[in-house]
């Protein structure tokens, strides 16, 4: 408790609160240009951090990457396009509800969904550290696999009208993570000769050409902005926010539904931010009242997807901090800057140095209060960058940060290419009922999955059944229910209304009422 | 514009061909890689023929709607690759400043005749935004960017 109270003191100076507020409004809006990653904004700021001490560095790497996260929902919820792939479910309700004139509560319902998801992933990093960490170390390959189909059962959910097409755009997204170098067998695949796709189709390059390209497309086509400039708040931001806090802490449930997920898949090494928000979403959606407004502009689906994700930010850091596994690639850094001042993590990180690790693990918290003002201030200057500014800038500029953000990902052209005929192909194939989603979904979990299976399948190779191994101890048999229980509850309302059962069932109970 | 396309037996057919593509150059991949694709290839194929069957049985909306104006659309798609090699061609610089300025000009005619007067006021505009996002990128993110012949 000392050493917490010393950690407070050391973060509560004007220079720590100064370099808090810096690191998140810079992350802020690195994370907002698309294709700039939390992890591209880390390191593109890590050289700043040299000349700090240990914990200023930490506290403004920590910052950085909390606004970063955040900043992702900005261009998601404004122009369809998710600044981080962290925020790709925040598109599917954030974007409908601004092109109904709802931006700015989508905006504040993000802003305060983020602030509330990082506060908590810091309260469950300086309670729960050590046994969340025993957690994460119990989940295999198979329990990966599980994981992947658990969350590609939100393909359902995302298939707007057709399961088939969902399905058919899950399977073209996992075939597309599986170009380029196998990451079991090692021997490239699917590259027709060419060497430039031997490091494979990035996702990012797939998300920004996919979600952007034919947005823009069709706001040529149609000679429109992104936004209607209808959209004007109704009794002002206050109102909005005000508004927002009222639906969220009304029924919290939600919410912390979804901060639990995004801890739970946050500490798991290699799911990611990705992974959590799609999974949050998917359960928001399962639970509502009212899950055909999902996709619609349901602002449960902001909320679910950037609470989890903003959860994420520290509940990954479990991992790192206890047993040196990054639990998200932006970790990755985090856990080069540790080792750079000499931090090893473990138990010593908690003792030797825990005024420094609880300094750092504190300073996230204050920079997820900072998104409040920093993010709702933000918010509304990009919201009126975005509706005044003439359709016939904002379409070449859009374009142009998109060509920039794909191209600095590995400097290469083929990536901006590659990203250009997604697009393009993605627009047509949106036309005929294939959705952007579940394709993007399917690139995510595709490598999950494929991992987790392939490795399952080495070790089982003297098993009789092989497959079995998938189901051979108790998490995994829960997990392998959950997946069906999941398919089971989204398939089911579906299959009774239309054989007819449902409609029964509601009009009984209507009479008995 | 509005196209008459039964769109089960377009998405089965794109799948099917899609899967043809990866199906072919399988060979020479050992176990190990080929594992996972060959499943969920097969399971593409199964969904693509349930999609033709349904396409004939009880095909869904048989008619897409193209909002606005489809030649608009076509030179959208045709400007972004025209784009794409001008930069690798000209250098960023260049080939940003007459693909951006070329197509402001293009979408500001939708709403009406743009006076020349108009497109003057506009050069130092989009000339601040492109120098801004150039310099942004190679001086504080030091990315490269193409500088084509110029090089």
């Amino acid at each position: 408790m000392d050493m917490l109270l010393e950690a407070l003191f050391s973060i509560l100076t004007l220079e720590g609160l100064v370099t808090i507020l810096a690191g998140v409004t810079a992350g802020l809006f690195i994370g907002a240009l698309p294709g700039l990653t939390a992890t591209m904004a880390l390191a593109v700021l890590l050289p700043f951090t040299f000349t700090m001490s240990p914990l200023q560095g930490l506290m403004a790497l920590g910052a950085v990457y909390m606004g970063a996260i955040y900043g992702g929902a900005f261009t998601a919820i404004l122009i369809n396009t998710p600044g981080t792939p962290s925020s790709i479910a925040t598109t599917f309700d954030g974007y409908p509800m601004a092109r109904q004139g709802r931006a700015y509560e989508a905006l504040a319902a993000a802003t305060i969904a983020s602030v509330v998801g990082g506060i908590i992933g810091v309260a469950f990093l300086l309670l729960l550290a050590p046994p969340l960490a025993r957690l994460a170390v119990v989940f295999g390959p198979a329990e990966m696999f599980w994981v992947a189909l658990l969350g590609l059962t939100l393909v359902a959910s995302l298939s707007s009208g057709s399961l088939l097409k969902g399905l058919l755009g899950g399977c073209i997204g996992m075939l597309l993570s599986t170009i380029g170098v196998s990451p079991i067998g090692g021997e490239t695949r699917f590259i027709f000769g060419i060497p430039a796709l031997q490091g494979g189709i990035e996702l990012i390059v797939a998300l920004i050409g996919l979600f952007v390209i034919p947005e823009l497309i069709s706001m040529a086509a149609q000679g429109r902005g992104a936004l209607p400039e209808s959209g004007k708040l109704q009794g002002g931001a206050g109102a909005a926010i005000g508004r927002m806090g009222r639906h969220i802490f009304g029924k919290p449930i939600n919410l912390i539904r979804s901060c639990i997920i995004g801890q739970i898949i946050a500490i798991i090494p290699g799911a990611g931010g990705n992974v959590t928000s799609l999974v949050a979403y998917n359960e928001a959606r399962r639970f509502s009242k009212d899950p055909s407004s999902f996709g619609k502009g349901n602002v449960d689906g902001v909320i679910a997807s950037e609470s989890s994700n903003n959860v994420m930010v520290a509940g990954s850091m479990v991992p790192l901090l206890t047993l040196g596994i990054p639990g998200a690639p932006p970790d990755a850094i985090i856990l080069g800057v540790l080792l750079m001042h000499g931090l090893r993590p473990g138990l010593d990180l908690f003792t030797e140095t825990g005024v420094l690790t609880n300094g750092f693990i504190l300073s996230m918290g204050f920079a997820a209060m900072f998104l409040l003002p920093v993010g709702l201030l933000g918010g509304r200057l990009i919201h009126r960058v975005v509706v005044k500014t003439p359709f016939y800038f904002l379409l070449p500029s859009i374009a142009m940060v998109t060509i920039l953000g794909t191209y600095a990902l590995r400097n290469s052209m083929t990536d901006v290419f590659i990203m250009l005929l997604l697009g393009t192909v993605g627009y047509f194939l949106r036309l005929i009922g294939i959705q952007a989603a579940p394709i993007v979904l399917g690139m995510i979990l595709g490598v999950i999955a494929e991992k987790g299976y392939v490795q399952t399948m080495l070790v089982a190779v003297v098993d009789p059944i092989p497959w079995l191994r998938l189901v051979a101890n108790p998490l995994s048999i829960v997990l392998a229910c959950l997946v069906v229980l999941s398919v089971a509850t989204t398939l089911l309302p579906g299959w009774l209304e239309r054989s007819g059962r449902m409609a029964k069932v509601d009009s009984d109970e209507e009479k008995t009422s | 514009m509005t196209l008459r396309l039964n769109t089960d037996f377009a998405a089965g057919l794109f799948g099917l061909l899609f899967a043809a593509v990866l199906w072919l150059p399988r060979e020479g991949m050992g176990r190990l890689s080929i594992i996972f694709p060959r499943a969920i290839l097969v399971i593409m194929v199964a969904l693509s023929l349930a999609l033709i069957v349904k396409a004939f049985i009880k095909p869904a909306a048989r008619q897409v709607e193209i909002e606005g104006d489809p030649r608009r659309l076509v030179i959208m798609i045709v400007v972004l690759f025209v784009w794409w090699y001008a930069i690798d061609l000209l250098g960023f610089l260049v080939a940003t400043a007459i693909v951006f300025f070329g197509l402001t000009w293009y979408l500001a005619h939708i709403e009406g005749p743009v006076p020349v007067r108009r497109l003057v006021q506009w050069v130092p505009v989009v000339a601040v935004l492109i120098g801004a996002f150039y310099l942004a990128f190679t001086e504080v993110l030091s990315v490269r960017l193409p500088s084509g012949i110029w090089s």
